[in-house]
């Protein structure tokens, strides 16, 4: 891995137009200001690894597991039932 | 055009139908061509099958129809790959999953499509939404009412 030392208000940038501020530091918490294009996602790495496994979860899914969700539509999500129509 | 698909058997489509993912979906990064179909048997559901891959399809609905307050709150940038000739064209889908004995709904990372352009992309909204919010239970509780 690569590493850099930076100070608050510099920067790096990676290729021609992905560039990465430090904005802040506070203790053991560093701001960083991103600037990239708009095609490039750019996400918390937990919250990325999170939402590609629940991804290929999904993937799995079975078909005859999904009738659950006919009812859950007309009837209230869980929670206290009640009877009114949306 | 045809697809021999695992879970729906052959599929016809024209590339017209197609709807293109170009960054693909996280963890699914070579699936980047996808038809939506409806569900013959379920109204509520639609199936995101995988042009590129015939064993994989993402089961979506649309959130609303689960969680009426519903917002999808992201950064106007997160949209401009899909090329929207306006923001309220946007279809939005969440993904449905199984954990354990419940049916879950991707609230934090939905789906935005731009239908009439062909265009998709899963994104990740700002704030508190759950990876997995409960919809349904599939062990039916017996509390119907009459």
């Amino acid at each position: 891995m690569l590493v850099l030392s930076r100070q608050r208000n510099e920067s790096i940038i990676i290729g021609d137009n992905i560039l990465v501020t430090v904005v802040d530091i506070r203790g053991d918490k560093v701001r960083l200001g991103i600037e990239a294009p708009s095609e490039i996602p750019v996400h918390r790495k937990e919250v990325y690894e999170a939402i590609k496994q629940e991804n290929l979860r999904a993937a799995q899914l079975d078909p005859a597991d999904t009738h659950p969700l006919t009812r859950a539509e007309t009837s209230e999500p869980p929670g206290p039932s009640n009877a009114s129509p949306s | 055009m045809w697809i021999a698909t695992t879970r729906f058997g052959p599929i016809q489509f024209e590339p017209e139908d197609v709807i293109q993912f170009p960054e693909g979906i996280l963890g699914l990064p070579c699936c980047r061509d996808w038809l939506l179909l409806a569900d013959v048997r379920n109204q509520s559901l639609a199936w995101l099958q995988s042009v590129d891959r015939p064993e994989v399809a993402l089961c979506v609905v649309s959130p609303r129809r689960f969680v009426p307050n519903y917002q999808v709150r992201l950064s106007r940038r997160e949209l401009e790959p899909l090329k929207l000739q306006d923001v309220q064209s946007a279809e939005v889908l969440v993904i449905v999953s199984r954990s354990g004995g419940y049916i879950t709904l991707n609230l934090k990372a939905p789906l935005i499509l731009n239908l009439s352009g062909g265009l998709g992309r899963q994104v990740i909204c700002y704030g508190d939404q759950p990876i997995q919010y409960v919809a349904a239970s599939l062990t039916p509780a017996l509390r119907k009412s009459a």
